[in-house]
């Protein structure tokens, strides 16, 4: 039972951060399927630099886990302006943006990770080791029974999580930019002739899904494979998008998506050990999150209604 | 001192292959209602977007209160206190009415001193303020999507007395109303000059500007031809001279000879996308060579009885029988088949393909039937023998023939194209609607023309229009549709317009 | 003619020369595609460069790899001849994959899926025919249409759920594309492993669409028979487009969908017959890719050429005689790569971020267009009224 938990949750969380960062993207009316490349630039960027600054300068690579997870945000940023500019400036279409940077995305860090491999450190791979990050429990709170084991074995990364989601919950539903941002998505029009830019703030939404995306993939690399590779590219991206469309393009009910997930995901490996089956079975066990999605969008698909301007290319002169 | 509040100098803007506007001079004083009198296209809009800081022009100067400025943004006319009511109202649907007029001005309070949020409550308690102030009524708590047009207009007004603006620009305020709304809003009008406003009214109804106008600006296409005192000029001569030469919109019309029923509806129910009903138990019967209308405020169900009709949409209950068939099963292709043809509303999403040529629209309903396809080939040649027959026929212009892509050629000829594919089916029952929206007056014209012709050759037609002036004008019968209800179904020749207008908004019971 | 004016002429030299090149609208489905590789290369020149390598070098070594030059000395029984007829070889699942993605994009849809149906293709034809004993002929054709059926049931599936359930096919695809990916690896775990290659069992020659090691004149080459198929197929797929009542309606859909059913077309039928179609082309690209460039599947692994696929089919703009170019060229890149790594010492897998930024051009190619008319509306308004002046 706790496993479950406590797998989920590491699981899920950095699939709701990806997903409001999609949120946030596809609110503001730019479709993004561009989070799966977003999140695995954003990890081969934090490792890269967590790798660089712990050969050189002799730092534990332990140390670095927060310096990782900024700089994944960075990286992940850096690399939506690609989707940004293609989308908002060259009003290329958005889906096919989307999986374009997907694509590039897998090439150029599995190039650069193999090329950095050979030429700074001489080793053939294409990893970067960036080792497991401690976990920590909570003293009080995860005596309660049941419950508590969503206080046991936390990776850091969960709390960072948590906190930028509350903000970016706040910051959606409360500020200006917010309001602004939503009113891009349902009507840029009306946006626009409030005085305000909307590529402006349509170019602010997909930075901001790729520094949280960055920050999904950074995670992901520090707790499932303890190491950047190519297999990052596991479509959590895709996934996280499946969770934000049953979410309706709402924080709290995406939230509930992910977590469905993080559980499907870890309840099936606990039943896969419990049934005693061979390693083999553990490529099915696989494949439950991606069923389920695809069982979810049967039920949900129909009824849900996505922001009306979403994927439209903007044009001031249109009406 | 200054002497007009608002100069704009030898404006030029030309776009790629027109100049929309040609070394215009207007100039306005303060306080008074300046109307701008023109066709479509013929520069009114671009004008408009230019003093309002959309566009900016290649040529001329704007002088705003005695001193000259350049306008870079609508944010910026926003603070030279210019606002502007757009034609289609800029408004964000699942937003409520406080969070629309606020949008871009939002005030801020500040959570514990530290964390800045936006301030509905106050927000909502000023808009209620400001809403009584100029007796433009509205719940600053309501959605824009629950709202009818009227009310989403004012909203658009108030946002701009929110942003104090002085020089007011409403873009053809009036397309959307009904006869009884458009006055409320002229009185509102009148109401905002007496408070020391500066109107600019954008408009090709004569009657209104005869009505509220001081002076009258008249353009076509894109060349100021004259200023005119509204007080002394007849509506006759403004018309002229915005058409550029006599016009009468007076359709010459035999009377109707009614033949058997063609289309009989009965008891119609349409859900929409929500599964909410907008169209409820509709009944109506259209004879041989009658003009049906129906006639109501946009968004009240006339669309949805058109698509249901025609098998765009699935209806909910009730029967349509075409000559006697039920054909509320039939597919979309099975009711063209039976008779039916259909000019659409929206003729650029579903009317044509724009990516297609004009020779592939205009067989577009036929692509499939010998001679244009043998044993599912395409025989290129017989469609495009058969386009050119028709572009000679009705007069459609374009640049390369039937080869042109239907996207580059003008709205009028794109309707042209539309209405003579489907006149050429030769089907029993017409469905036009809009069929004139956005057209020139000649366009406009031939069009209805084309209409009473068809009816007069034995069709039954079944027009669905928003310009009341259009339907009084061509209907033989007349049915009123509220909140997907039909009102009241009579002779043309028996109701007014007012009255039209009370059914209109669901007044008279 | 005033100062002023002449400097604003020679700010405009680069436009022009842009213009001129790419003006043409009769030729711009060539011109713009080649500009985009042309800007491609010149950004992976300034990655090979910043690598302290010579670009002008590896791009000769790239060609030299893929056939296309020849290289300074052969291994026994190979030649020139023999690295272009595997080039082939290796183009003519590309082919397949490129015309299904472009297939699906003339309808209006987007099939990301190619590769998880080039999978489940290959894999049943594999288990069928690929361990079976039948003779060639039966075998051959056989493989053929396991292919078909396979890649258009999964590509119908998708269809359908996008018409019955309105599920946006991307995602459809793509967790298609993992579920088939892990069922399978756990098929072949099971029940098909090769212990040494960690592979499936290697499949019966006489099942294969490529043959193998054909000795002639002296040399040893792969012969494509897929390739051949591939050919006609993308001739009779122009026809069909240009030509005929489906292939008018498909595009119709993908045009404007509403205009369509406004028309009488069966919107969603014809959504579900384009994926048929386009799985069909999927299935095809999978039975030439596991059953004739392979022989084999590596378990856990989507092809990249399904991906690849979506470059190409943007860079030969949809029309299938683009696409063979587009296939060409892109084969070029990845079969070279290996012959390039190991003589300029530039890592291989650079080869798929050149496709990658190919890609991404490609996806902006629209814009370029527009901006060119733009451009060129602006020039020929100028000049008319220079001309009245």
């Amino acid at each position: 039972m706790d496993t479950l938990i406590i797998d989920g949750l590491s699981f899920a969380l950095p699939l709701f951060i990806m997903a409001i960062g999609g949120i946030y993207s596809e609110r503001a009316g730019i479709t993004n399927l561009a989070l799966e490349g977003l999140q695995g630039f954003g990890a081969f960027f934090g490792a890269l630099w967590a790798v660089v600054f712990s050969h050189f300068f002799n730092i534990p690579i332990q140390k670095l886990f927060y310096f990782a997870l900024l700089l994944a945000m960075v990286g992940g940023m850096l690399f939506s302006i690609l989707h940004a500019l293609l989308c908002i400036k060259f009003k290329a279409n958005q889906v096919i943006s989307g999986v374009v940077i997907n694509i590039l995305s897998m090439a150029l860090t599995v190039f650069l990770t193999t090329q950095i491999n050979s030429l700074v450190f001489g080793a053939l791979s294409d990893k970067f080791q960036i080792g497991t990050s401690v976990r920590f429990t909570v003293p009080v709170l995860s005596k309660i029974p049941v419950l508590g084991a969503a206080f046991k074995n936390l990776y850091p990364f969960e709390i960072v999580i948590l906190v930028i989601a509350i903000i970016a919950a706040y910051v959606l539903n409360k500020t200006r930019f917010g309001l602004r941002l939503r009113a891009c998505g349902d009507n840029p029009h009306s946006v626009d002739a409030a005085g305000v830019e909307v590529f402006r703030v349509q170019f602010k939404a997909v930075l901001i899904s790729g520094a949280l995306s960055g920050l999904g993939g950074i995670s992901y690399a520090y707790s499932i494979s303890t190491n950047f590779s190519p297999s990052i590219y596991m479509g959590y991206g895709y996934l996280a998008i499946a969770a934000l469309i049953f979410g309706n393009w709402k924080i709290l009910p995406t939230l509930g998506a992910c977590l469905l997930f993080g559980f499907a995901r870890s309840g099936g490996y606990i039943l896969g050990q419990m049934l005693e089956m061979p390693s083999t079975f553990s490529d099915l066990i696989m494949t439950l999150p991606y069923v389920l999605t695809l069982l979810l969008l049967i039920f949900f698909s129909k009824s849900n209604r996505p922001p009306r301007a979403l994927g439209e290319i903007y044009d001031k002169g249109k009406r | 001192m200054y002497e007009y509040i608002v100069e704009m100098r030898n404006i030029t803007k030309r776009f790629p292959g027109i100049v929309a506007n040609d070394n215009i001079t207007i100039q306005i004083k303060k306080g008074e209602i300046y109307a701008i009198l023109g066709e479509n296209g013929a520069g009114k809009s671009t004008l408009m977007s230019i003093l309002f800081g959309m566009y900016e022009p290649d040529e001329g100067e704007i002088w705003i209160r005695g001193e000259r400025v350049k306008i870079l943004s609508p944010n910026h006319a926003a603070k030279l206190n210019i606002g502007m009511v757009h034609q289609h109202f800029k408004l964000v649907h699942n937003y409520t009415v406080t969070e629309n007029i606020i949008l871009g001005m939002e005030p801020i309070r500040k959570l514990g001193g530290l964390i800045p949020y936006v301030d509905i409550k106050g927000a909502n308690k000023n808009i209620a303020e400001l809403s009584k102030k100029y007796g433009l009524q509205v719940d600053p708590t309501q959605k824009i999507e629950d709202m009818n047009v009227s009310l989403q207009q004012r909203v658009e007004i108030l946002k701009m007395l929110y942003r104090e603006a002085e020089i007011l620009i409403f873009d053809e305020p009036t397309a959307l109303l009904t006869p009884q709304e458009t006055d409320y809003l002229l009185d509102i009008i009148e109401e905002l000059r007496k408070g020391g406003k500066t109107i600019i009214l954008i408009s090709h109804k004569l009657e209104e500007i005869k009505r509220v106008a001081d002076r009258c600006a008249i353009l076509r296409k894109g060349k100021l031809i004259d200023v005119l005192d509204v007080k002394e000029t007849s509506t006759k001569t403004m018309a002229n001279l915005m058409v550029g030469r006599e016009v009468s919109l007076e359709i010459e019309k035999k009377p109707a000879k009614f033949g058997p029923v063609v289309l009989e509806v009965d008891n119609l129910r349409v859900k929409n996308q929500e599964k909410v009903e907008v169209v409820k138990n509709v009944s109506f019967k259209i004879h041989k060579g009658e003009v049906f209308a129906i006639a109501g405020v946009a968004g009240n169900g006339q669309v949805e009885i058109a698509d249901a009709i025609a098998g765009l949409t699935e209806i909910d209950g009730g029967s349509i029988k075409l000559n006697g068939v039920d054909i509320s099963k039939y597919s979309i292709r099975e009711r063209t088949i039976e008779g039916i043809s259909y000019i659409p509303e929206d003729r650029q999403s579903y009317g044509l393909i724009l990516d297609f040529s004009l020779g592939e629209n205009l067989a577009l309903k036929d692509y499939y039937k010998e001679p244009f396809c043998h044993k599912g080939v395409l025989n290129k040649d017989a469609i495009n023998e058969y386009g050119n027959k028709l572009i000679e026929k009705y007069d459609i212009r374009s640049s390369l023939g039937v080869n042109t892509q239907v996207r580059q050629m003008s709205g009028g000829n794109q309707q042209k194209a539309i209405v003579a594919r489907e006149i050429e089916l030769d089907s029993p029952l017409m469905i036009f609607v809009q069929p004139t929206r956005g057209l020139d007056i000649g366009a406009i014209e031939n069009i209805r023309k084309m209409i009473i012709e068809e009816r007069d050759k034995g069709k039954a037609i079944l027009l669905v229009s928003l310009e009341l002036d259009e339907i009084m004008s061509i209907a033989d019968t007349i049915g009123i549709i509220f909140n997907g209800e039909i009102q009241k179904i009579a002779p043309a020749e028996e109701l007014t317009t007012k009255e039209v207008g009370e059914y209109m908004m669901g007044v008279t019971a | 003619m005033s100062e002023k004016n002449m400097d604003k002429r020679k700010g405009n030299t680069f436009n022009r020369v842009i213009l001129k090149l790419l003006g043409n609208e009769k030729w711009q489905h060539l011109t713009i595609p080649i500009f985009l590789i042309f800007l491609s290369f010149i950004a992976a020149s300034i990655i090979i460069l910043s690598l302290g390598k010579n670009p002008l070098g590896a791009f000769y070594n790239l060609l030299q790899g893929a056939g296309i030059l020849p290289k300074p000395s052969y291994a026994g029984y190979k030649s020139m001849l023999t690295d272009f007829l595997s080039l082939l070889n290796y183009m003519t699942p590309m082919i397949f994959a490129s015309l299904a993605v472009a297939i699906a994009l003339k309808g209006g849809l987007f099939n990301i899926g190619v590769s998880g149906q080039m999978l489940l293709a290959g894999f049943f034809a594999t288990i069928l025919i690929g361990y079976s004993e039948l003779n060639w002929v039966i075998a051959k054709p056989l493989v053929l249409l396991i292919g078909i059926i396979a890649g258009g049931i999964l590509g119908g599936l998708i269809g359908f759920l996008k018409y019955k359930f309105n599920i946006n096919e991307v995602v459809s695809s793509i967790m298609f594309n993992y579920i088939i990916q892990y069922v399978l690896s756990f098929f072949i775990h099971s029940y098909y492993i090769d212990p040494v290659s960690r592979q499936s069992k290697y499949i019966n020659d006489a099942a294969r669409l490529t043959l193998v090691n054909v000795e002639l004149i002296n040399l040893k080459m792969d012969i494509s028979i897929g390739f051949v198929i591939a050919i006609i197929l993308a001739i009779v797929l122009k026809q069909f487009f240009d030509k005929s009542r489906i292939g008018f309606e498909i595009k119709a859909v993908g045009a404007n969908s509403k205009g369509a059913k406004y028309a009488g077309i069966n919107v969603g039928k014809t959504m579900i017959l384009t994926m048929v179609l386009s799985g069909i082309f999927s299935g095809l690209a999978g039975v030439t890719y596991y059953l004739g460039y392979f022989a084999s599947i590596q378990p856990k692994t989507l092809p990249s050429v399904g991906f690849d696929g979506i470059a190409v089919a943007l860079l030969g703009n949809t029309n299938p005689y683009g696409i063979i170019g587009a296939s060409f060229i892109i084969s070029i890149i990845d079969r070279g790569s290996t012959y390039m790594s190991s003589m300029a010492g530039v890592r291989k897998e650079i080869a798929s971020v050149i496709t990658g930024m190919i890609l991404l051009f490609s996806a902006c190619s629209a814009y370029i267009q527009y901006r060119i008319r733009a451009k060129k509306d602006s020039l020929a308004f100028m000049a008319g009224r220079e001309a009245e002046e």
